[in-house]
């Protein structure tokens, strides 16, 4: 056992640097540690175990066998029995539909004003940065529809998500319903720190989704930002809100 | 390898000049002239829309029309120069030349720009003095020193005397032969000239090992380090490396005072600044290098110059408004010491700190943008160009590159000395924009 004083040394000293880091780092910075694991409990009755968004209640889904490729109206299934169970939870919830798809007044279209933009020829007139053409206006709507609707072709499609039991997103939260990305960043009491809206959309992502998290550089969760995001057009910020 | 070079390029003016003595076309346009398919990895169908004018629909006897007359010496006053001759399909539609060489083996003040995806500029010519195609073409034609016509209608007489073309412009335009149509026959034509498909577009479709790893990391530069892409900007529904926007990048002002010569142009513009006037000033005089000023008359505009798009570089080159540098190294070298300082120098060129490998990753980045039907001059082109720049790299300058003198360091920073944006005598000053 010679190498036991090592070993208490390494312990030590990796106690104490976990220590000082805990004194150091602001709580800020601590605020940002991984979230905590929400593990699910083994199934009664051969059945999959999925959890519902609260972190805390699940429910067995018997008829999906664990590592079966779900269909289309099991996957429905298990959004429907997830949503039962939510609003059982929740009785008082205002539910809160899509921006997008809820008649909301689009914003004014930006071509409207490009086509009065002057002839090409001896404009420039201000800085050459902040002077742009409508083809400039056209070029950045057309990117970031493209950016939006890729979002939106993965929301409605499980397997793009990563998904385990056939749930996607749209299954819970029709044309990005109920989804309030203006109240981010919030205090999530399940991850038990500060969230932005991708930390909540990895979360559905693990569970119900039953899928990996995504890196949040990874394309896909960007573009599922940007089509909740859009599916909210028009209505104020309101970070915190609960 | 230089010196080589240098033979090849005076032998090629010996049998250009030659060749001059035959009247009639010495070849035919060749299949790189042929109008191009959309069916191209790459190809922006939703810009494609955008661009083709309402009133000058593509047709395919327009197009025609508009390659025959593209190609057609009978266009210039002394019937030996055709678009071609400074548009070389061959040559990725340039003609490789430092500044283009017009009638009676007159050289202009200006590099030729391609033609490829020309259609999809917002301004044509370096300084934007044109706003479409149609306008571009007409003043090539009546330049003095380009094709040397004395007047549009000069033009239109001699087209209405060969037969052949009054029956084609009856029914294409169901007209007679007009200025306007001509231009708009060349305009349909080079509207054709598409050029996508190359190894970087099917990088960015999904096909990772389209392109190596070196410009997979000159792509990852291009973004970063380079500060490339905030002028030469990219995306899918505007594939073309360029915000079409002027900017002040130093090129002139190796051989510019630009306060005096802006002061010069002024004057001359308060007498009349007609399209005419300003191409006059742009190709034949020494108040070139002003750039999109002589368009605008702003003083932010001064040596101001259209960004290029990048794509077919290797048979473009030289590079710069006035064909000043030979290598695609030579030119990142000018961007990785900061430009050339002067007063007008535009605020986003600083210096970059490019390492020699770095630079080597983003010119094979560049190579990756070479469309299928030039692959194999890029690859002879690049070998030239790479063996040449590990020996002879003339605007490296790698002290100023990594910010140890110039703006960031001790020393002067160009041949006005230490001098940033908006310090000059002249500035912003409203006394110069009355003229002197």
């Amino acid at each position: 056992m010679s190498f036991k004083p090592n070993q208490t040394v390494g312990a030590a000293t990796a106690a104490a640097a976990i220590l000082s880091a805990i004194v150091i780092l602001p709580a800020a910075l601590r605020a940002q540690q991984a979230p905590p694991a929400h593990p699910v409990p083994p199934p009664k009755n051969g059945g999959t175990v999925v959890m519902l968004c609260d972190g805390k209640t699940s429910i067995e889904i018997k008829s999906l066998k664990p590592g079966e490729q779900p269909t289309e109206s099991q996957g429905r299934e298990v959004a429907n029995e997830l949503m039962a169970e939510w609003r059982k939870e929740h009785p008082d919830e205002h539910w809160q539909m899509a921006q997008a798809d809820a008649g909301a007044k689009p914003h004014a279209d930006p071509m409207s004003q490009a086509s009065k933009s002057p002839p090409a020829t001896g404009q420039q007139q201000g800085d050459t940065y902040a002077s742009f053409t409508s083809r400039d206006y056209k070029v950045w709507q057309a990117e970031t529809q493209k950016f939006v609707d890729e979002g939106k072709r993965i929301f409605h499609d499980w397997k793009a998500l990563g998904g385990t039991i056939g749930v996607s997103c749209d299954m819970c939260h029709p044309d990005g319903a109920n989804t309030h990305p203006e109240t981010y960043p919030k205090y999530q009491v399940q991850l038990q720190r500060v969230a932005l809206l991708r930390d909540m959309i990895d979360w559905c992502i693990e569970n119900p989704v039953k899928g990996k998290t995504l890196d949040p550089n990874d394309p896909k969760l960007r573009a599922l930002e940007a089509y909740i995001y859009a599916q909210r057009k028009g209505v104020p910020l309101d970070y915190g809100k609960h | 390898m230089f010196d080589e070079r240098l033979w090849t390029g005076l032998l090629l003016i010996v049998a250009v000049v030659g060749l001059s003595a035959v009247p009639a076309r010495a070849q035919e346009p060749g299949p790189l002239a042929e109008p191009k398919s959309r069916n191209q990895v790459g190809f922006p169908a939703e810009l494609y829309s955008w661009v083709i004018p309402a009133d000058n629909p593509q047709t395919p006897e327009k197009i025609a029309l508009g390659k025959e007359l593209f190609f057609d010496d009978r266009l210039s006053e002394d019937g030996k120069i055709s678009c071609d001759h400074c548009h070389v399909p061959n040559k990725g539609f340039t003609d490789q030349l430092p500044t283009s060489m017009g009638i009676h083996n007159q050289f202009g003040q200006r590099n030729a720009p391609t033609i490829l995806n020309a259609l999809f500029s917002t301004t044509q010519f370096w300084d934007g003095r044109a706003a479409t195609l149609e306008d571009q073409a007409k003043q090539p034609i009546l330049n003095p020193v380009e094709m040397g016509m004395k007047s549009p209608d000069e033009v239109v007489g001699k087209i209405k005397g060969i037969p052949e073309y009054n029956e084609k412009f009856r029914k294409v335009f169901g007209r007679e032969v007009n200025y306007d149509d001509i231009a708009r026959a060349i305009a349909s034509y080079e509207r054709t000239q598409i050029a996508f498909d190359s190894p970087f577009d099917r990088y960015m479709a999904g096909d990772r090992r389209a392109i190596s790893d070196s410009a997979i990391r000159g792509w990852s530069i291009f973004n970063g380090k380079g500060r490339c892409m905030s002028c030469h900007g990219w995306n899918p529904t505007q594939p073309l490396f360029t915000d079409f926007k002027f900017h002040n990048i130093g090129v002139s002002a190796h051989k510019s005072d630009f306060v005096p010569l802006a002061r010069k142009a002024l004057a001359i513009l308060a007498q009349g600044a007609s399209p005419e006037q300003i191409d006059k000033l742009a190709i034949q005089t020494d108040m070139s290098g002003l750039g999109r000023f002589l368009v605008t008359k702003q003083p932010h505009d001064i040596g101001g110059f259209r960004t290029m798009g990048l794509r077919n570089l290797l048979v473009t080159q030289p590079y710069f408004h006035d064909g000043s540098q030979q290598t695609l190294w030579d030119t990142i070298d000018h961007y990785n010491k900061g430009g050339v300082q002067n007063p007008y120098l535009d605020g986003g060129i600083v210096p970059l700190g490019l390492s020699e490998a770095e630079e080597d990753d983003l010119v094979a980045f560049l190579a990756s943008l070479t469309s299928p039907e030039y692959e194999q001059m890029a690859k002879e082109e690049y070998d030239l160009q790479f063996k040449r720049s590990r020996t002879d790299r003339p605007q490296r300058d790698t002290e100023a590159a990594m910010g140890l003198k110039g703006r960031n360091g001790p020393g002067l920073g160009g041949p006005f000395g230490d001098i940033g944006p908006g310090q000059s005598e002249m500035g912003e000053n409203p006394a110069l924009l009355g003229g002197d």
